[in-house]
């Protein structure tokens, strides 16, 4: 492997993984949301029937 | 645990915006602007990641520190969260510099891995918060996690001094530092163009920390609520 190559790889796999890391927390980040809003609804809901 | 508004959510947009931009005039800097090195040649370009993620890391680690020890001290969930998500991201980077270390030092040093003081030290240190992260899931009783975990970010962090110092104290085949020296100025020991990309990819890397770190915060302070609203109903 030439200079470049070694120098392609680093930032290649780097960046590779960040943008990894950065799409798994923004799913894992759109879970949570949906989780706690229909929880939120839930809950509403309850009250609401409770009253 | 307040709402998150949506001012908020704009300055994190702002913020990513902003990371994504220096990232990019980052690239160009040290893959393009700057000068090859005039003994190492190209490879010499991986500094511009490597300098960069290891002090990302070491300001992660760092902020596990405080937020532990405050946790300790106070008791106060927020502080555990910091920590936990600081601990993940810490992770991250430290894992990258030993693989760009890996990658420099083959063409360099001739090999992948050398058992020398600061990579040993280095891995050390990965491997304590990689166990920091395992510790959080394999303890269920979550006051008893946030502790043993406190406990162990503050330990951890401990070994960053010995990284820094490694090169000193020992006789070492990674180099001592180039650039933040006691005898020199930096400019002194760089060409102003590498220093130009070593600096804007150091923005970029710690712009790019602190927007993974309000998104990972946030999605902590989230999965907290979500456990004590089904806590709630169950009871």
């Amino acid at each position: 492997m030439g200079p470049w190559g070694f120098v392609l790889l680093a930032y290649g796999i780097v960046w590779g993984a960040i943008l990894f890391y950065s799409i798994s927390l923004r799913r894992r980040y759109r879970r949570a949301e949906e989780e706690l809003a229909r929880l939120r609804e839930l809950e509403a809901a309850q009250t609401h029937a409770q009253k | 645990m307040g709402e998150f508004s949506e001012s908020s959510r704009k300055r994190k947009g702002y913020l990513g915006a902003l990371a994504l931009i220096a990232v990019l005039v980052g690239l160009y800097w040290g893959l393009l602007q700057a000068p090859a090195d005039a003994f190492q040649g190209e490879v010499q370009r991986i500094m511009y990641l490597h300098i960069p993620s290891i002090l990302t890391a070491y300001l992660s680690f760092f902020l596990v520190f405080v937020g532990s020890c405050l946790y300790l001290w106070k008791r106060e969930k927020r502080d555990d969260i910091l920590a936990y998500s600081a601990a993940e991201i810490g992770v991250l980077f430290t894992a990258l510099t030993i693989v760009e270390g890996s990658i420099w030092g083959k063409p360099t040093w001739g090999v992948w891995w050398t058992w020398d003081a600061r990579l040993t030290l280095t891995a050390i240190l990965l491997l304590i918060f990689v166990g920091y992260l395992m510790l959080r899931s394999l303890i269920e009783e979550e006051n008893r996690a946030a502790v043993s975990a406190a406990v162990l970010g503050i330990i951890g962090f401990l070994d960053i001094p010995l990284i820094h110092m490694s090169v000193y104290w020992w006789r070492t085949l990674h180099q001592p530092p180039s650039i933040l020296r006691p005898d020199k100025a930096p400019w002194d020991n760089i060409h102003p163009a590498m220093l130009t990309a070593l600096a804007i990819n150091f923005i970029a890397f710690v712009l790019l920390y602190f927007y993974l770190l309000s998104h990972r915060f946030r999605l902590g302070e989230m999965l907290e609520e979500i456990k004590v609203r089904k806590l709630g109903r169950d009871t």
